[in-house]
């Protein structure tokens, strides 16, 4: 994806998007919805969320209702990949504390980790790491996903093998 | 319209009730009440608290009464240990969340979910806290936040988005996050917030208050080096009573003088004096318009939260707003200088406290640019920027005086009646209409006409402009030049007109707007509750008050005439234009990026 891309480029995108919109039913949310997608990093910047409640003359703060009230809105950016573990009953017992601890030292953001953040990206955006109440997979406890692939029975040596698998696969990418 | 009737049981009692009515409303009609907690007639119907419970034949749970609407044969039981055990349980949940802090609260004794609690015979916690404590907002300095203290009404937003037609509010998360936000949690300080303070006057509890000054005049009262002196806006001698317990509406002037001076001001005086004076100055600066072609419709300029409403929403059009101060700006100003250098007082010594019916006038004070008497006195005693202070110091609204007099003793009923002190104490009815809508409008009419025809009045009263009505309007006939004039009140009407404006279709020489519903009188600093009928009461007070003053025009005020003798000379002269006229910013929207230029506090002896 073009990383250079401006913000007054992006606003012009957005710009595109609220023109194709305008006088459709739903149209807020549809808005929002393509302007995150057209983000590099998949998140509702601060900018973007102002220009479109200037550009549509919603009031700033339905907008911020829309965006914290839909689960699919992010406010932060995303990294290229997420990794989201389970803290639910079941998976804590069998050491999904262990696992975000891991994460913290093989990602380098242990800091986040410690002020207890729910949520948070690593500098180079290539990792947001989250968690979840449960998969609705306890049996297989515990749990985490990877991009949305589900992985069971999780290990340190095994969580350390799939972000390493993730991270090289870029590298290759990047060479060519 | 024929209402259709509809038969129903309450209670096992038969009673009658229009068709579609909600089932609290039939209750109501026929004596009956049921408590409640969310709802508010006229502003917010969202059914989240579940007091309002009771129990319908067929039904298999229990309806809220507040939207159920009645139908043919409805069969209502309203009491009952079941009905009874359920709105205990919804109060206890949501004090479950609820900080006990009653006792510091500025809500104590005025509290909806506190008398609920106490109605329904809560005693004790029998739920866990399951939210988590929330930051308070105190980022503007007029209207504090406690979203611990919130209980989902919706009030606010509902009066904020419809009534005002402002969003600085609006829910935020879902679920056990719902909570009450400004955009992004920048806090009203740093949004198009107007601090009109309406949703402080409906909110249930004390999750939105005024920002509370009550110890710092206390404290200033308390320091021998200073003058404490005291302004009151023609309001507060209708407000004042009812906060005291008297009845909505009581007329108390001169108890409210009294019981000012037991408090310990040093003088007490009037806003209405300088109501007066902005007539005089506000009355020539439309016929100077008019005259020569200046900018019309020229809008009115007393009502700080309208000002803000039209830098943020109208910031191209502020060209039309008077550049008149309000009355409020206008006494701190006259206060520290003509007063001050009268009765030979160090103006820095001077504290001018004002008790006003308004939250967004806590923030007119804070303006940077209201330091005129500053300007004025700093070239002449060569006083540097530490010496610096504003017009106004304080302001108190209705409520907080209220809340003074209480924590002092004072007693409504046992105090005299006495008069304002001179000479910043005089004034006419003119003035006193300053509170109810269309009364500045009236005012200016009674002054630009006798100015510009030379004639006096056949009638005084112009009834066109009273009233409830939101948008009023009238055509008044000055000397063969006829004008169209109108009054709005509530940001929603006003942004009607300006909108009108925008579009290059608006009739009008000239336009009132006050922010609050019924005007000042109405303002977001009076007496909780203020429904449409208190509003009604104090009007009545207010025309009342005005048709027994001996002078009713502003020009006819022996004192406003003797301050432009002594000291301003003419309306609208240089010394007016340094001490009575202010310029407007243009904020827009995204008022966080631009709020620089607002955190530049004056340096005054008391704290912001
Ligand atoms: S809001 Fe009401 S119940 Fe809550 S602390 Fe204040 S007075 Fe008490
Ligand atoms: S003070 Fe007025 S403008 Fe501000 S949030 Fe309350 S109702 Fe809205
Ligand atoms: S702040 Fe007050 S009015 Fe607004 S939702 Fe909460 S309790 Fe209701
Ligand atoms: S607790 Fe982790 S999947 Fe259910
Ligand atoms: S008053 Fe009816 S649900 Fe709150």
């Amino acid at each position: 994806m073009d990383g250079s891309r401006t913000l007054e480029q992006e606003m012009q995108e957005i710009d595109e998007v609220i023109s194709r919109y305008k006088g459709k039913h739903g149209e807020l949310l549809g808005i929002l919805e393509e302007s995150q997608i057209l983000n590099e990093h998949k998140f509702l910047s601060e900018d973007a969320l102002n220009h479109v409640a200037l550009k549509t003359g919603v009031p700033l703060s339905r907008v911020y209702n829309v965006v914290t009230f839909y689960s699919f809105f992010n406010l932060k950016p995303q990294g290229k990949h997420t990794v989201t573990v389970c803290r639910g009953t079941a998976c804590h017992t069998k050491g999904s504390r262990t696992l975000l601890d891991d994460l913290g030292l093989i990602l380098n953001c242990k800091k986040e980790l410690d002020e207890g953040e729910q949520f948070f990206t690593t500098p180079d955006k290539q990792f947001t790491v989250t968690t979840v109440a449960c998969f609705g997979q306890c049996a297989l406890a515990p749990v985490i996903a990877i991009d949305g692939i589900i992985y069971s029975n999780v290990t340190t040596s095994k969580l350390q093998m799939l972000v390493r698998r993730i991270s090289k696969v870029r590298k290759i990418h990047e060479n060519h | 319209m024929n209402t259709t009737m509809v038969n129903i049981k309450i209670n096992g009692d038969n009673h009658q009730a229009p068709l579609n009515a909600t089932i609290l409303d039939a209750c109501k009609r026929a004596g009956i009440r049921i408590p409640t907690l969310c709802y508010l007639e006229d502003v917010s119907k969202n059914a989240s608290c579940a007091v309002c419970v009771v129990e319908v034949k067929g039904a298999k749970s229990l309806l809220r009464s507040c939207t159920a609407c009645v139908y043919e044969g409805m069969e209502i039981a309203t009491n009952s240990a079941r009905i009874r055990d359920a709105r205990k349980t919804s109060v206890e949940l949501l004090l479950a969340n609820h900080p006990k802090d009653c006792l510091s609260c500025l809500r104590n004794q005025n509290c909806e979910l506190q008398s609920l609690a106490s109605d329904l015979g809560v005693k004790e916690e029998r739920y866990v806290r399951t939210k988590k404590i929330e930051k308070c907002d105190t980022s503007s300095n007029a209207i504090h936040r406690d979203p611990n203290k919130c209980i989902l009404c919706g009030r606010c937003i509902s009066v904020c988005q419809n009534v005002q037609t402002v969003s600085a509010i609006g829910l935020s998360g879902r679920g056990i996050k719902s909570k009450i936000s400004t955009y992004m949690e920048k806090g009203l300080g740093n949004v198009a917030c107007t601090y009109c303070g309406q949703c402080a006057l409906v909110c249930p509890t004390g999750a939105i208050v005024e920002r509370d000054d009550t110890d710092s005049v206390f404290e200033e009262m308390s320091n021998p080096d200073k003058y404490v002196i005291v302004q009151t806006a023609p309001a507060i001698r209708v407000g004042i009573g009812e906060a005291m317990g008297m009845e909505p509406g009581s007329l108390v002037t001169g108890k409210m003088v009294a019981g000012l001076r037991k408090l310990g001001f040093k003088k007490v005086f009037d806003t209405q004096f300088t109501a007066d004076l902005t007539i005089l100055e506000e009355g020539y600066e439309l016929i100077n318009r008019i005259k020569n072609n200046g900018k019309l419709p020229m809008i009115t300029s007393c009502s700080p939260g309208w000002i803000k409403f039209a830098e943020h929403f109208f910031p191209d059009l502020l060209g039309h707003l008077s550049s008149c101060k309000s009355p409020q700006q206008m006494f701190g100003a006259v206060a520290k200088t003509y007063y001050a250098a009268k009765m030979e007082i160090d103006p820095r010594k001077i504290v001018v406290v004002s008790v006003m019916p308004c939250t967004a006038k806590k923030y007119e004070a804070r303006r940077p640019e209201m330091s005129g008497a500053f300007d004025y006195w700093k070239d002449k005693r060569a006083w540097s920027s530490e010496d610096a202070f504003y017009d106004v110091d304080y302001v108190l609204t209705t409520r907080e005086l209220a809340r003074m007099f209480k924590e002092t003793g004072i007693t409504f009923s046992s105090l005299p009646v006495e008069e304002f002190d001179n000479p910043l104490g005089a004034s006419t009815g003119a003035a006193v209409i300053f509170g109810a809508t269309g009364g500045v409008m009236e005012a200016a009419m009674r002054t630009a006409y006798e100015v510009i025809t030379g004639n006096p009045l056949a009638d005084i009263n112009f009834t066109a402009v009273r009233g409830m009505e939101g948008i009023k309007e009238a055509e008044v006939d000055l000397n063969g030049m006829k004008i169209k004039i109108a009054a709005a009140h509530t940001l929603k009407n006003a942004r009607t007109l300006m909108e009108q404006i925008e579009k290059g279709e608006s009739p009008y020489a000239f336009i009132e707007v006050m922010t609050c519903p019924g005007g000042c009188l109405g303002g977001g600093g009076q007496p909780i509750p203020t429904t449409w009928e208190t509003r009604r009461k104090r009007a009545e007070s207010i025309y009342a008050e005005d048709a027994n003053k001996p002078l009713r025009k502003s020009h006819e005020n022996p004192n406003v005439a003797a301050l432009y003798s002594e000291f301003l000379k003419e309306p609208l002269g240089e010394m007016s234009h340094h001490l009575l006229h202010t310029s407007y910013q243009q904020r827009g929207l995204l008022v966080w990026k631009t709020n620089g230029a607002e955190k530049k506090e004056l340096k005054t002896p008391h704290h912001a």
